[in-house]
C-alpha cells in the first residue's frame, strides 16, 4: 500500500510526535509497505530516505513548550505537490488541529485521511471558539487515532467524535539488546548500593523532579552508595544546586543524551523513577525503561497506571509524595525477587507495545478508512500478511 | 457616482452568498455521500463477522451460536442491529480458542467491524450535522438523499486476555 504521513513538526528537532513519526513509518515499511513521510526540514539537513522536506519551519509556542512548523502559501503547494505526486491509497496526519503542514494536507486531500491526535489539549476554550472552523478540518477526516485515554476523551468530550485508541509504539529492539554505560549501574547489596534513574526537564515542574530530589537526599543519608543517574536538557549548576554540597558527589548528570544513549541510560539504573505531577498523556518513557527491562516506579497517573497494568508491570506511587516514593523505593532496592517479578510482567506488557505490533492495529485503521471512502472491503490478509 | 457603487457592492455581496451556498451544498453532497460509502463498508463487515460466527458454530460450539448468527444474517434492517448485538453477546459467551484460525478469524472479524462502526458513527454525525443547518435546511440541500442514520449497536470487540494479544 502507498502510505503518506504528514508530521507537523520539523525533524530538525528531537520531539515526541517526531519520534512516533519515524519508528511508525519504519515499521510499516518494514511490513512491505512504500511510505513517503512529509516534514518541514530544511533541504540540505540529513534525513531518512523516506522524508521529503517541505521548507523551513518557523518556532511557534505551543502548548507549553516550542514547536517547529511551517505553514503559508509556499508550504500548501508543496503539500498539493507532494500528495498529487505520491498517489497515496491513505493519507496520514499527526496533530491535524495545530496550524501546520497537516492541517494543510487535510485541507487539500480527497482520499481516505487518517488522523492521529497526540496531546491532551485541555484548552477547550480555544477549541470551543473555533469549534466551526476546526469542523471544516475534521469533516475532511476518515478516521481518528488518539494514542492515550486522555487524547481520546478530549475527542469524545470536545470534538464531539469518537477515535480508536492506540497507543505510542515503542520499538524493543532498539532497548532491549544495548550495552549499560561503563561503570554502571553499579553494585547493590541489602541496605547499600543502587542506582536511580531520572530522564527528562528536570526544570519543568510536571516532571516532578523535586519530588525524586527529597526521596533521594533523605534515603541516600540511609543507605550508603546509593546513586541518582539523570539526563535531560537543562543546566548542570541549576541540577547540582538543588542538592546538599556532601551528596553532590553521588549524583551524575548526564545532560541532553542521543536516542542510543538513553537506550543505554536506561539499562544502567536498578529504578526508573518517573515522578510527574501530571500533563503526562501516555507516558512513552516508561515503555522505553520497560523495553530495557529496568524496573519503573512511577506516580498513580491514569496514563500511567494504564501503561504499567494497574501496578503489575511497575510500582505506582501516590503522587506528589516524597515519603511515599522514598519508602517504595527503598523497599524495591532491597528486593531483587519483587523487581525481576515487575519485569518478567513488563517484558509481557511491552510485547503489546512493540511498534510491528502497533503498526497492524494502524493498518488496520488504514483499511477502514478506505473501505469508508469507497465502500468495498479490504481482505484480511491484505492487512495481516503485507 | 455613489450609485455606481452600490452596484458594484450589491454584486460582489451576492456573488460571495452564491460561493457560500455552492460551497455548502458541495460540502453537504460530499459528506451524506461519504457517509453511504461508509454504511456500505459496515454493511459488509457485519456480514462478514456473522458468516465467521456461522462457521466457527457449526465446528464446535454448537446450535445457539449458529441461530445467532443466522439470524444476524437473515435480519430485516428494522431488526438488524438487535440481531446484532444478540450475536455479540452469544460471541462473548463462548470461550475462545486462539489456536483455532477459526476463532482467530471471529476476532479478527470483530475488531474491523469495530473500526467499521467507529467510523460510520463518525461520519454519520457530521453528515446529519451538516444537514441539520438552517441554511441547508431553508435551501433544502441533499434533499436527494435521505437522512444519514446511526446503526447502533454495542461495541463488538471480544476481549482478548492480556498476555495473548497476538504479537506476530
Amino acid at each position: 500500500m502507498r502510505i503518506g504521513i504528514v508530521c507537523p513538526y520539523s525533524f530538525d528537532v528531537p520531539g515526541g510526535v517526531q519520534n512516533h513519526v519515524m519508528d511508525l513509518a519504519e515499521a510499516l515499511i518494514g511490513l512491505g509497505h512504500e511510505v513517503s513521510v512529509l516534514a518541514p526540514a530544511d533541504e540540505d539537513s540529513p534525513l531518512p530516505p523516506y522524508v521529503v522536506p517541505a521548507g523551513r519551519s518557523v518556532p511557534l509556542p505551543y502548548n507549553g513548550s516550542v514547536a517547529r512548523i511551517a505553514f503559508g502559501p509556499v508550504s500548501t503547494a508543496r503539500v498539493r505537490r507532494w500528495i498529487t505526486r505520491g498517489d497515496f491509497d491513505v493519507l496520514h496526519v499527526h496533530e491535524p488541529l495545530t496550524l501546520s503542514l497537516s492541517m494543510l494536507a487535510v485541507l487539500s486531500a480527497r482520499g481516505p485521511v487518517v488522523a492521529t491526535f497526540h496531546t491532551a489539549m485541555t484548552r477547550s476554550r480555544v477549541l470551543a471558539a473555533a469549534q466551526g472552523a476546526l469542523q471544516i478540518v475534521l469533516e475532511r477526516i476518515t478516521a481518528r487515532i488518539a494514542v492515550s485515554a486522555l487524547a481520546r476523551k478530549v475527542q469524545v468530550e470536545h470534538l464531539d467524535g469518537g477515535a480508536v485508541e492506540i497507543p505510542n509504539g515503542v520499538a524493543v529492539a532498539k532497548f532491549a539488546g544495548v550495552e549499560p554505560l561503563p561503570s554502571w549501574p553499579g553494585e547493590i547489596d541489602e541496605g547499600t548500593g543502587g542506582t536511580l534513574g531520572f530522564l527528562g526537564r528536570f526544570t519543568e515542574p510536571r516532571k516532578g523532579f523535586p519530588i525524586l530530589r527529597d526521596a533521594f537526599v533523605e534515603l541516600a543519608r540511609q543507605r550508603p552508595g546509593l546513586r541518582l543517574l539523570v539526563a535531560g536538557p537543562g543546566d548542570p549548576d541549576d541540577l547540582f544546586d538543588q542538592f546538599p554540597p556532601d551528596l553532590r558527589d553521588r549524583v551524575t548528570f548526564l545532560g541532553l543524551v542521543s536516542e542510543e544513549d538513553k537506550a543505554r541510560m536506561l539499562r544502567s539504573v536498578h529504578l526508573y523513577v518517573a515522578p510527574n505531577t501530571g500533563g503526562e498523556s501516555f507516558g512513552m518513557i516508561l515503555t522505553e525503561a520497560l523495553a530495557g527491562g529496568t524496573t519503573v516506579v512511577a506516580s498513580d497517573l491514569d496514563a500511567f497506571r494504564r501503561v504499567l497494568d494497574s501496578g503489575r508491570a511497575g510500582r505506582l506511587f501516590p503522587t506528589g509524595d516524597p515519603v511515599a516514593l522514598r519508602e517504595t523505593l527503598a523497599e524495591l532496592l532491597d528486593d531483587p525477587a519483587q523487581r525481576a517479578e515487575l519485569t518478567a510482567c513488563g517484558d509481557q506488557v511491552v510485547a503489546n507495545f512493540d511498534w510491528p505490533v502497533v503498526a497492524r492495529r494502524v493498518l488496520e485503521v488504514y483499511a477502514a478508512a478506505i473501505e469508508a471512502t469507497d465502500g468495498r472491503v479490504i481482505d484480511q490478509e491484505w492487512v495481516e500478511l503485507a | 457616482m455613489p450609485g455606481m457603487w452600490w452596484v458594484v457592492g450589491a454584486t460582489v455581496v451576492v456573488a460571495l452568498v452564491a460561493a457560500y451556498l455552492v460551497w455548502t451544498a458541495s460540502r453537504v453532497e460530499r459528506l451524506q455521500g461519504r457517509a453511504q460509502l461508509a454504511a456500505r463498508a459496515l454493511d459488509a463487515h457485519l456480514l462478514r463477522r456473522a458468516a465467521a460466527a456461522a462457521v466457527l458454530a457449526e465446528r464446535r460450539y454448537g446450535t445457539e451460536l449458529y441461530a445467532a448468527a443466522r439470524i444476524a444474517l437473515d435480519a430485516r434492517p428494522d431488526e438488524r442491529e438487535a440481531a446484532e448485538n444478540d450475536l455479540t453477546r452469544q460471541l462473548r459467551t463462548i470461550r475462545l480458542d486462539l489456536s483455532d484460525p477459526d476463532c482467530e478469524a471471529v476476532i479478527a472479524a470483530s475488531r474491523r467491524l469495530a473500526l467499521a462502526r467507529q467510523v460510520h458513527t463518525d461520519l454519520v454525525r457530521d453528515a446529519r450535522t451538516a444537514r441539520g443547518r438552517r441554511l441547508v435546511r431553508l435551501f433544502r440541500m441533499g434533499r436527494g438523499h435521505t437522512w444519514p442514520n446511526y446503526f447502533d449497536i454495542d461495541d463488538p470487540t471480544l476481549a482478548v486476555p492480556a498476555a495473548d494479544v497476538p504479537t506476530r
